[in-house]
């Protein structure tokens, strides 16, 4: 771990987070449950009550991608939200016309990122121009940080977590490199939590164990059926109690199998030290996030 | 109808195939590194019985873009070039479907064993020059499926072919997507203006069912133009082998499913299942009554690129390839689904005509 790193010891990871990447379309729920919560958060007033309301429960955080239509739900708030951006933020519709990989997506923000953003990620791209030639994700990152984050209003960012589409590449690849890059540049440029997302927690944490890499947390699936729990329930398990990373249990319903309440005992007592239940999961955002608040850390 | 294609498997290709199973780890090479290539890399980079040898791809910003992902492996910008040097056992195909059929032959001509993304080909007679490619060189041919080894609709096909519900009668079927917004898109993966529907969007929901019901003797299709050149739905009706009928209804066209929504409707003269992308639910005659769904089932996968069937298809081909039981969908068999696209298109391209499948697939 970089010196940087060292110092940045003293970040805390959030212990109950409000998720919301179901907005983008990322969940195990059922496809019913998906277009209720659209339904009910579809107009930006009604999301921004939501967030707001969440908050209040108790909720540290959303975990988002800050998308144009979070942009403009918080917009409609006098009070910032803490983010955690899980970035690249792309719309699936575009998506589908991006190219795999990093390269597309600093493109892609470059498009919406004002003239701020811009100029310091072309600052970031000249001190590593070697690694950009060659499409290194590791010199690429700084520059879709720069780019991702200038379109965050100040006070916003409480986080910054890669997404699971590029991080289980970068895992399966070997790319220790990578994941130490974006901790560090995350702790020194804009001093806030650095997070992974993963479909393979217990791969991750391994691997992260292995290579040395700590970064503030990673956000991974954990409930009773053990849907999600890559390699296996087991070894995920054992891989969470074992690993120095803090992890934030998602997925806690197991697709609407178990009730929040279970999926969130369950993760706790296993090792979780935070949890993200998602927009999509409750019944009641207000009242399970104040349970969730309120119930005891083991 | 009569196109050429396979008429039988080869015994002694059949012979050949299983004498000569490499060892462990199969050398394995991608090429094509668009989405299906590097998620079918990062697969494979995890399984203990397999090694990437070699990527190839003519597009040198794919190439870059998969060593800057941290996989320290010789790319090339030719598939000609990276079989003269690495010599690989195996080749998956991930490419743009205009140029898969081409790849799949000159891999499966140089003594590859050949994974390919699907379909295989846009038309009939192109998919089946590669699997007649792959019974003569002898030399194992597997088109993906992924719909097959999701685990709920995994699981129907278990329930249909133990006679949970008796003799088929009647079938349902329907696949949405959302893509009229990204023609441009759809046009890119099927490298086809003005068709590719079937292909892009319903071609894994007809392997999943010429696999649980058999192969349609017939089909009758009339499809829909609603926002421009391309076809917008399918809908259409298949004479089943064992009497009864198939309907499909197919569109990418529909607002709301960023992702394929699948629901398939299966009559048996015993009960009823109705699956979906969220859950299976069976109903007997008896009044009994069973719903599963994904965390009801068992998630072999040990690794999550997309979802469980990548990881379980990839293993599969694999441990197929290194002397293994033969996967679904593999050589003759790869074959069905598109004899089946092949007769809707047929069909609705003659205003609805009835059209029998190619002849000649001995299923």
């Amino acid at each position: 771990m970089s010196p940087a790193g060292r110092e940045r010891r003293k970040i805390v990871a959030p212990r109950l987070v409000l998720g919301a990447r179901s907005l983008a379309g990322i969940t195990r729920a059922s496809r019913d449950r998906v277009l209720d919560m659209t339904a009910r958060t579809h107009e930006p007033e009604a999301l921004a009550v939501t967030l707001s309301k969440a908050i209040d429960a108790g909720a540290e955080a959303v975990l988002v991608s800050p998308s144009h239509r979070l942009r403009t739900a918080l917009a409609e708030l006098r009070r910032p939200v803490p983010l955690l951006a899980v970035v690249p933020a792309v719309e699936w519709q575009e998506a589908l016309d991006l190219a795999p990989g990093i390269q597309s997506r600093v493109a892609s923000a470059r498009r919406g990122a004002p003239i701020g953003g811009r100029m310091s990620a072309r600052f970031a791209a000249l001190l590593r121009l070697p690694g950009l030639m060659r499409g290194d994700w590791s010199a690429l990152i700084p520059v879709l940080l720069e780019l991702e984050t200038a379109r965050l209003a100040r006070g916003e960012l409480a986080g910054l977590v890669l997404a699971a589409d590029l991080t289980d590449v970068a895992l399966a690849a070997g790319n220790a490199r990578f994941f130490t890059r974006f901790t560090d540049y995350v702790w020194r440029r804009f001093r806030v939590p650095a997070g992974l997302e993963t479909r393979n927690l217990g791969w991750m944490l391994s691997r992260l164990d292995e290579w040395k890499v700590a970064p503030d947390f990673v956000v991974g699936p954990m409930n009773p059926s053990g849907l999600g729990m890559k390699p296996t329930a087991a070894e995920t398990i054992a891989a969470v109690e074992r690993s120095n990373v803090a992890v934030l249990a998602c997925e806690l319903r197991a697709g609407g199998r178990v009730p929040l309440a279970e999926g969130a005992a369950f993760a706790r007592a296993h090792g979780a030290r935070g949890l993200v239940p998602d927009l999509v999961e409750f019944e009641d955002v207000s009242n399970e996030l104040k349970t969730l608040a309120a119930a005891p850390v083991i | 109808m009569t196109i050429d294609s396979p008429t039988s498997s080869h015994p002694e290709a059949d012979a050949r195939m299983s004498a000569g199973a490499p060892a462990a780890p199969l050398r394995v090479a991608v090429v094509g590194l668009g989405e299906r290539g590097i998620a079918h890399a990062a697969v494979l980079a995890t399984l203990d019985r397999a090694t990437l040898v070699g990527f190839a791809d003519p597009d040198s910003a794919a190439r870059r873009n998969l060593a800057g992902a941290g996989f320290h492996v010789p790319t090339f910008a030719r598939l000609e070039r990276l079989l003269a040097r690495q010599k690989p056992d195996a080749v998956f195909v991930c490419s743009p479907l205009a140029t898969r059929a081409a790849l799949a032959r000159t891999a499966l001509a140089a003594g590859a064993a050949v994974f390919v993304e699907r379909p295989i080909a846009l038309a009939f007679r192109e998919s089946a020059r590669v699997v007649d490619e792959a019974l003569r060189a002898a030399r194992p041919l597997l088109c993906s499926h992924a719909l097959m080894h999701m685990p709920v609709f995994a699981r129907a096909h278990e329930a249909v072919r133990a006679g949970a519900i008796g003799a088929v009668r009647e079938v349902r079927a329907s696949v949405y997507v959302s893509r009229v917004f990204s023609a441009e898109s759809a046009e890119r993966l099927t490298g086809a203006r003005g068709g590719g529907m079937i292909a892009y969007a319903a071609f894994d929901l007809l392997a999943l069912l010429v696999r649980t019901i058999g192969l349609p003797l017939e089909a009758i299709a009339t499809t829909n133009r609603l926002y421009g050149a391309n076809e917008d739905e399918l809908h259409a009706k298949l004479k089943l082998p064992r009497g009864g009928t198939l309907g499909l209804d197919c569109s990418w066209s529909v607002p709301g499913h960023p992702r394929p929504a699948t629901v398939i409707e299966i009559e048996g003269d015993r009960g009823h299942i109705l699956v979906s992308d969220d859950a299976i639910e069976i109903d007997g005659t008896a009044g009994d009554h069973v719903r599963l769904s994904d965390a009801d089932l068992p998630q072999p996968a040990r690794f999550d690129m997309d979802g469980e069937p990548r990881w379980i298809e990839d293993r599969a081909f694999v441990e197929w390839v290194l002397g293994g039981a033969e996967p679904p969908g593999a050589n003759l068999r790869a074959l069905e689904p598109h004899a089946v696209m092949h007769a809707l298109e047929a069909s609705a391209h003659s205003g609805g005509t009835p059209t029998p499948m190619p002849e000649g697939l001995g299923s």
